[in-house]
């Protein structure tokens, strides 16, 4: 089969203009349309900022170069991340439950990861010069270097194997989906390891963030599944579905309280001794009303509602997973943040600034609205899948459908 | 080749700032205070009012500290922070995509962004003027009315800088990261 065959064989329906406003016009759908439109408008606003003013659209500074941006890229790769593991549960691994979710969760996918790529193409400073000396001179002791070449491969081995789930061939859609999820798993710990190579910041140098992010991803993923499920289903789930669901919120009691565990040893190994670099920013963090948002919007809401049934209040979960999602952004927000608040300048003390203090930063308008707007990128484009494509179990999962 | 580097004999800097002006006008680096390649710090004085120890203010300065392990290089995905021939850790704009993780990667805070190029920036040791032209000497060296900085190559044995490393007892800054500093600081 030529490629050309290959391409015209992939099932894609025909959409025009009037099925994509052809929706169901009930209040809910109503005010998505209008925030998604909102949120676009907001992103085109951002980039027009960025084209006028180049970096100066954006309040990252010398002593906190990294911003709100790289805490939404890392927010949607980690979603991406984290629904390409849950994509491969069935797939990839063969757990037939979640076969159902596969297709449309590897969609979301490709979806997360290229709202991400859109917001980074204006963080950083000369993308076109990145392509070119990525390839030419590449710094294969960056982490930086890895985590972008590996999610340019993921990408791609992500879209192929949609492709071949679209059209029912699971043999090579299993050969894709593992051969992808191994290079997503060290693309995204990669970017774990940003954070941890950092030597000269002992807050996140180590181990740990390749790992944590992971761990985080797995989460993501499944708050996502539940936020998928509950609109395609418009929160009256099916015996499968249901079935599906109670699994997912099962793991996801291990995955938080594990994720608990994980965070209560960093802060206390953090904090243990009194090391200066790390116990102070410790002790920062944990004054941060940022740190506790994150704690109780991504562990504690969605863990009582889920332990309260072993998860099966499904409806619960999936208002619970709005919980977890804004955790999640948080999370990312923290991150980025809390690596960068101890100033490493050395005794420049009042020629140049106040005393070394705590490093302030808050987003600009235009990072706020670049941000935000790759959410509305990310929902035009799942929507629009939707659309074009069967993103429901098929003829692929055939056992599913009995 | 040579193996350049730089030891400060602090205390007797008297922080007049010669050395900031004489590198902004010999590298052409942009007015403002948070476009340096070299800075000088100050040491807050010690003790409560009225029991100050006078003797324990002082002046520090500093700059890109050349490591021989430089974190910088290490974390740049397009090779645009290298060594060069004399092991003075340089960027070449044209590969820098200000991705700003050398920024957040240098334990010295000795990075800044060029607003012209929007490209990171840092101090080269004068390599793109003083010792492309031949010299041997940097703006900042050559400008100091104390003499508190002495450039040279580490491989010479004859050198001024070796001689003083072998004759006085030095430190490096944060030493234990393992980053090997070519910046030496006279005790």
């Amino acid at each position: 089969m030529s490629i050309k065959e290959f391409v015209a064989s992939i099932p894609v329906n025909k959409v025009g203009f009037k099925d994509i406003f052809g929706y169901e016009k009930t209040p809910r759908n109503l005010i998505l349309t209008v925030l998604t439109f909102g949120l676009l408008a907001m992103f085109a606003a951002g980039v027009g900022l960025y084209l006028l003013h180049g970096h100066h659209a954006y309040n990252v500074t010398r002593e906190h170069p990294w911003g709100l941006l790289l805490a939404a890229y890392i927010f949607f790769v980690v979603s991406s991340t984290g629904l390409c593991i849950i994509g491969s549960l069935g797939d990839v691994f063969g757990f037939k439950d979640y076969e159902l979710i596969s297709k449309r969760a590897i969609f979301g996918s490709i979806v997360t990861i290229l709202s991400g790529f859109a917001v980074i193409l204006f963080e950083i400073g000369h993308p076109v010069t990145m392509v070119i000396y990525n390839v030419l001179t590449p710094g294969l002791t960056s982490a930086i270097w890895w985590m972008g070449t590996l999610y340019g491969l993921y990408l791609t081995f992500m879209i192929i194997e949609f492709v071949f789930l679209l059209k029912g061939d699971a043999k090579f859609a299993k050969y894709f989906g593992l051969v992808g999820l191994i290079i997503g798993l060290a693309a995204h710990s990669n970017l774990g390891a940003v954070f941890g190579f950092l030597n000269a910041r002992p807050i996140s140098n180590g181990v740990y963030f390749p790992m944590y992010f992971i761990l985080t991803a797995f989460i993501t993923g499944v708050f996502i599944a539940y936020l998928f499920m509950g609109f395609r289903y418009k929160l009256k789930f099916p015996e499968r579905v249901k079935k599906m669901l109670t699994n997912l919120g099962k793991i996801q009691i291990f995955l938080l309280s594990f994720l608990a565990f994980f965070m209560t040893w960093k802060m206390l190994t953090d904090l243990y001794g009194g090391m200066p670099n790390r116990a102070d920013v410790a002790h920062h963090i944990l004054g941060s009303w940022t740190f506790w948002a994150e704690v109780i919007l991504v562990i504690v809401i969605p863990l009582l509602v889920l332990l309260k049934d072993m998860g099966r209040s499904h409806v619960a979960m999936f208002y619970a997973s709005f919980s977890g999602m804004a955790g999640i952004a948080f999370m990312r927000y923290n991150l980025i943040h809390d690596t960068q608040v101890k100033p490493l300048q050395m005794l420049k003390v009042y020629e140049y600034q106040l005393p070394p203090t705590w490093i302030h930063y808050s987003p600009s308008a235009a990072e706020w609205m670049i941000s935000l707007g790759g959410i509305g990128l990310c929902i035009t484009l799942y929507y629009l899948g939707t659309k074009f494509f069967n993103l429901d179990a098929d003829e692929g999962h055939a056992e599913q459908k009995a | 080749m040579a193996r350049y580097g730089m030891a400060l004999d602090y205390k007797n800097c008297i922080d007049c700032k010669a050395c900031e002006s004489a590198c902004k006008e010999e590298n052409g680096v942009l007015l403002g205070a948070d476009k340096h390649r070299i800075w000088v710090g100050t040491k807050e004085v010690e003790g409560e009012f009225p029991f100050l120890s006078i003797s324990s203010s002082g002046f520090v300065p500093s700059q890109c500290q050349h490591c021989e392990a430089a974190p910088c290089q290490e974390v740049c995905p397009t090779n645009a922070t290298y060594y060069d021939e004399n092991g003075v850790v340089r960027v070449d704009a044209d590969k820098c995509i200000l991705c700003t993780y050398c920024m957040n990667a240098c334990p010295y805070d000795a990075r800044y962004v060029d607003d012209r190029t929007m490209t990171v920036d840092k101090c080269n040791f004068c390599s793109d003027t003083r010792l492309a032209r031949g010299e041997t000497t940097t703006a900042c060296q050559n400008t100091c009315p104390t003499k508190v900085r002495t450039f040279g190559d580490l491989d010479d044995p004859y050198s001024e800088i070796s001689e003083l490393l072998r004759r006085r007892d030095h430190y490096s800054l944060k030493a234990h990261l393992g980053t090997k500093p070519k910046l030496f600081y006279l005790t």
